[in-house]
């Protein structure tokens, strides 16, 4: 499904170039659960950024589902983005001003999805997560665990085949932190969504069927 | 999907509620400020549109040189009017018009003074008069005939079917009402509720049949095509040609449709602006205000938008296109920026009493005029465009990844541009406020001049009926009151002295020199009443008779003459020798802000009009009222009392600058206002974004009042610059404004020390409002969020 050949990231700061990831060769398969983990700044976050299509590579060819997307128009890469693509972060990013519905619905709108067809994919949404009664309510009046179901909730709503998560259980307790692993174990289980996560957890990353590290923009070990 | 952006918007209102209020409310009063001054500068661009003909009308002027100056006057001979139609080609119709008087109107018991003219029936048709009753034909038929305003019909018969009727004028003569026609709008240059046929105001001024007196107004309606300058070749010389005596007055026609806006000239003779100045003045400081809303409403939108950098991230990681981002913003701006222009209406309608009053005129909001209703819907599309688009462009343009990190965006361009943005307001303001003051203080400069007499407790009244004739038993049972200081009777009101003429001479006067003096008629103990000072000489005699060939001068005529034995030498005026036997002091006689000019009073008491009344200094002013309104009433029945205060005549002379102070003192408040809304917004602004930094040096061992004089600093340069700014214009604008008098303050520099010191003074607390509620917070509590 993705394959990343030979990448490079680099900033220019001043003379010097300061390498983010160097030289990434990596493979993910339709259907994967793929834990990255490393130390804090070893190039996680900016890899999945990349495979992402969030951030370009400074050098490097990246194919998604056999098209070379630094070759594709802008505006093919944006289809392919909106209708494969989900992210879940940290920070968990909601909308403050909108509620759980109107979160969950965003991404629908951004695909053009007809009102009455929106309304019940959310609500199998809401239903499928338990947070039907929660639907109302702003993402200031929930949880933190909450708030990260309502952004995984957010992010498969338009059922992406990649899930993309970073350190989605870095702000929960290992509770909570649980949970969304399971429910990650089932989404990719059940509904064959190919999930790639960036983790401090060795707990966590073990819900993946293989672990890459990475250090210094290197990979140490797949 | 749109109603998801209304969604947002609502929610972003509610949730910052003083800020979204600051915008919504500051581009609301811009707005209807803005459109107030449109309105008034409709009205006046209106002016005189109401009569169909106004390309082809023209008034007759006439123009006069004494000793190099030139004076146009309206003023005409009787004769003009009929040899200007008969030999002038292009001339469609003339008219005489007599100047607008008040004459006294009565049926029963009811006596009302009406204002109206004496006019040839071409004028009825020059001027489009609209009758709802009769018709122009038949107006004039007969002599004795009126035609009057539905206004003036109702309030004599309650109703405007009453054409046969009749109305007494003066007591005397009864009239038929041979028609009536629609009351006028406001805004016109002529105004009149009662017209009665030229001819009888011909009976009554014999002068009228003369070449060389210019008593009446001519009006002329050319042909369509007409050649303006060739018929202004042939009159030029026209009484010259008819009358060669005259020397001096030149004929020519003048656009009434110039006659509200420039009507004004110099000593030269030609034209110059005269309103439209105010007027081009005032769209200027509509514009700025407008502008100044605007920025401001940019400025906040722009400087919020920052805070949603995080959401345009959010929004793109879930697939938003760019467009859908920048309509996305665009909308919401645009949304914003139409409840302010519902709010603004809301205010206008509000304000527009007052701002009546204060312009003395009865304008209305047409909202559904589609010149104002699309000019507000073109304002709020703009104001909402330019705010949205900052905001749409540049965020959706950012890198998602970027933002979400939480990566500092750079913000540098659009500082610059905000900061400028503050500089021009503020620049506005202090203009203003100096504007404001120096105008305030020219008035009072006017205000405090020397006038040559005392204008406190003097009221004037004009003669009605038989008044004139009992003037002295009217004055014995004023002095009887115990209230009244002193009476006495002259031509006009001692503030509006118009008569003049160029034909006096003396000896020693040179031959080519020809000087134009003022002429009054008083009677006796006029200067004692007055409170004038006799410089030289005596005063007239009580009983005038033997002063009818004396004159009283005043000291600028004296300093022409040039004489050491002023008193008993003697002017002389077609063949009549006049002895000079007093010099008054000089006093203003119609212009406060030019010299005086020179003034010779004769010894009259059978042509005079107005009485002059000097109440006791310690008497009570309603009392005496009181009591002189009963002596005049018993010494003369049937007509009503009518006077007015020589202070309140005089206070009309400032009307001109009084309004542009005080328009200048409305919005001079109001920039400052929307200003510092703006700067406040700002200043917020900062302080949320420099929350991390001001915990750090909190932690780091800031003080409260170093932290409040970092942040507020920021924010007073660009207001120091723009007071930098703002006073050479201001200078350069009030000099060129000062130009126009001949007494005039000199612009001192306090002035501008006190505008500059005052929007820093408010600019200061505005900021350090903010700054200090930023300086205190916890440091803890910023950090952690981080």
């Amino acid at each position: 499904m993705i394959n990343l050949e030979h990448i490079f990231k680099w900033h220019n700061t001043g003379n010097n170039r300061v390498f983010l990831l160097k030289d990434i060769n990596l493979h993910f398969d339709q259907g994967e659960f793929v834990s990255i983990m490393g130390p804090s700044g070893s190039g996680k976050t900016t890899l999945l950024n990349i495979i992402g299509m969030l951030d370009d590579a400074s050098e490097g060819k990246y194919d998604f589902q056999g098209q070379n997307i630094y070759q594709i128009k802008d505006k093919q890469r944006s289809a392919l983005y909106k209708e494969n693509i989900g992210f879940v972060f940290q920070a968990y990013h909601l909308i403050d001003e909108l509620t759980v519905y109107e979160n969950i619905e965003t991404p629908l709108l951004y695909q053009n999805i007809k009102s009455a067809e929106r309304q019940a994919i959310v609500a199998d949404i809401l239903d499928r997560f338990n947070i039907v009664g929660k639907k109302n309510l702003f993402p200031s009046q929930l949880s933190g665990g909450q708030q990260q179901l309502v952004g995984i909730a957010r992010a498969i709503v338009a059922k992406p085949k990649l899930l993309l998560a970073d350190e989605p259980t870095g702000n929960l307790n290992s509770k909570q932190g649980q949970e969304i692993m399971e429910l990650f174990q089932q989404l990719n289980k059940e509904d064959g969504v190919t999930i790639i996560q960036v983790t401090h957890s060795e707990k966590n990353a073990e819900y993946g069927q293989r672990i890459i590290e990475l250090l210094d923009g290197r990979i140490e070990k797949k | 999907m749109l109603k998801n952006y209304f969604i947002i918007t609502f929610r972003n209102i509610f949730r910052n509620k003083t800020f979204s209020f600051l915008n919504i409310f500051g581009l609301a009063v811009g707005i209807a400020c803005a459109s107030l001054i449109f309105l008034w500068v409709e009205d006046e661009l209106n002016y005189n549109h109401y009569f169909p003909n106004r390309n082809n009308l023209y008034i007759v002027k006439d123009k006069q040189t004494y000793d190099g100056k030139t004076f146009v006057f309206d003023a005409t001979p009787g004769p003009l009017a009929q040899a200007i139609k008969a030999e002038t080609p292009g001339i469609k119709t003339t008219a005489r018009i007599s100047w607008a008087n008040p004459l006294l109107f009565s049926l029963g018991d009811k006596t009302i003074n009406e204002n109206g003219l004496y006019v040839d029936s071409g004028f009825l048709t020059m001027f489009s008069v609209p009758f709802t009753k009769g018709n122009a034909a038949n107006t004039f038929t007969q002599v004795h005939t009126v035609v009057i305003s539905e206004k003036m019909a109702k309030k004599f018969f309650k109703s405007t079917d009453i054409i046969g009727k009749t109305l007494k004028i003066d007591n005397k003569q009864d009239y038929v009402v041979s028609g009536v026609f629609k009351d006028l709008p406001e805004n016109v240059s002529i105004k009149f509720d009662w017209l009665i046929s030229f001819k009888v105001f011909e009976e009554q001024n014999q002068w009228l049949t003369k070449w060389g007196s210019n008593g009446i107004i001519t009006y002329a309606e050319t042909e369509p095509n007409a050649n303006v300058t060739a018929i202004n070749k042939q009159l030029y010389n026209i009484v010259q040609r008819k009358n060669s005596e005259s020397t001096i007055a030149k004929m020519l026609l003048y656009p009434f449709n110039r006659i509200r806006l420039y009507n004004s000239f110099d000593t030269s003779g030609t034209e110059k602006e005269g309103l439209i100045k105010n007027i081009r003045l005032f769209s200027l400081i509509a514009w700025i205000i407008l502008i100044i809303a605007c920025i401001n409403f940019m400025n906040l939108a722009t400087a919020r938008s920052e805070k949603r950098a995080k959401e345009v991230g959010i929004r793109k990681v879930m697939g938003a296109a760019k467009q859908k981002l920048i309509f996305q913003f665009l909308s919401e701006s645009i949304l914003l920026s139409f409840i302010s222009m519902l709010l603004a209406i809301a205010i206008i309608s509000l304000a527009l009493p007052a701002f009546n009053n204060l312009v003395h005129k009865n304008l209305s909001l047409q909202i559904f005029m589609p010149l104002h209703f699309g000019s507000l819907v073109v304002i709020a599309l703009v104001c909402g465009i330019l705010a949205g688009s900052y905001p749409a462009f540049y965020l959706s343009s950012f890198n998602p990844a970027l933002v979400l990190k939480g990566t500092k965006l750079k913000t540098g361009s659009a500082a610059f541009i905000r900061k400028a943005l503050v500089v021009t307001q503020f620049s506005a303001s202090v203009i203003l406020i100096i504007c404001t003051v120096i105008i305030y203080q020219q008035i009072q400069y006017g205000k405090e001049k020397d006038l040559g007499f005392k204008k406190d407790r003097l009221i004037t009244t004009y003669f009605n009926g038989d008044m004139r004739n009992h003037f002295s038993v009217i004055k014995t049972d004023l002095l009887n009151t115990g209230l009244i200081e002193n009476i006495a009777q002259s031509w006009n009101t001692v503030l509006s002295q118009g008569s003049n003429s160029g034909d006096f001479t003396w000896e020693g006067k040179p031959v080519n020199k020809t000087v134009l003096i003022t002429t009054e008629g008083v009677g006796p103990e006029y200067i004692s009443t007055m409170n004038m000072k006799l410089k030289e000489g005596r005063d007239f005699y009580v009983d005038l008779k033997t002063d009818s060939t004396n004159i009283i001068i005043n000291e600028t005529l004296a300093k022409i003459i040039e004489k050491k034995e002023i008193v008993g030498s003697t002017i002389t005026a077609s063949n009549k020798k006049y002895t000079i036997i007093g010099v008054v002091n000089d006093f203003v006689s119609n212009n406060v802000y030019k010299p005086a000019d020179p003034v010779i009073l004769f010894g009259d008491a059978l042509h005079t009009n107005v009485l002059s009344i000097r109440i006791k200094a310690n008497a009570d002013i309603s009392k005496a009222i009181v009591a002189i309104e009963k002596v005049i009433k018993d010494n003369n029945p049937g007509y009503p009392f009518e006077y007015e205060f020589v202070d309140a005549e005089f206070g009309r002379f400032f009307r001109a600058e009084t309004l542009i102070g005080k328009l200048a003192g409305v919005f001079a408040a109001l920039a400052i206002i929307i200003s510092c809304l703006g700067l406040f917004g700002l200043a917020s602004f900062t302080a949320e974004r420099r929350t991390k930094e001001i915990g750090i040096r909190k932690v780091l061992g800031a003080t409260v009042t170093g932290i409040t004089g970092l942040l507020s600093k920021d924010f007073l340069k660009p207001v120091l610059l723009s007071i930098v700014i703002a006073f050479p214009v201001s200078w350069w604008l009030m000099f060129n404004w000062l130009k126009d008098y001949q007494y005039k303050i000199t612009i001192e520099w306090w002035v501008f020390a006190l505008a500059g010191l005052l929007v820093l003074f408010i600019a200061l607390i505005t900021v350090s409002f903010q700054s200090v509620r930023a300086a205190i917070a916890n440091p803890v509590k910023s950090l952690r969020t981080e």
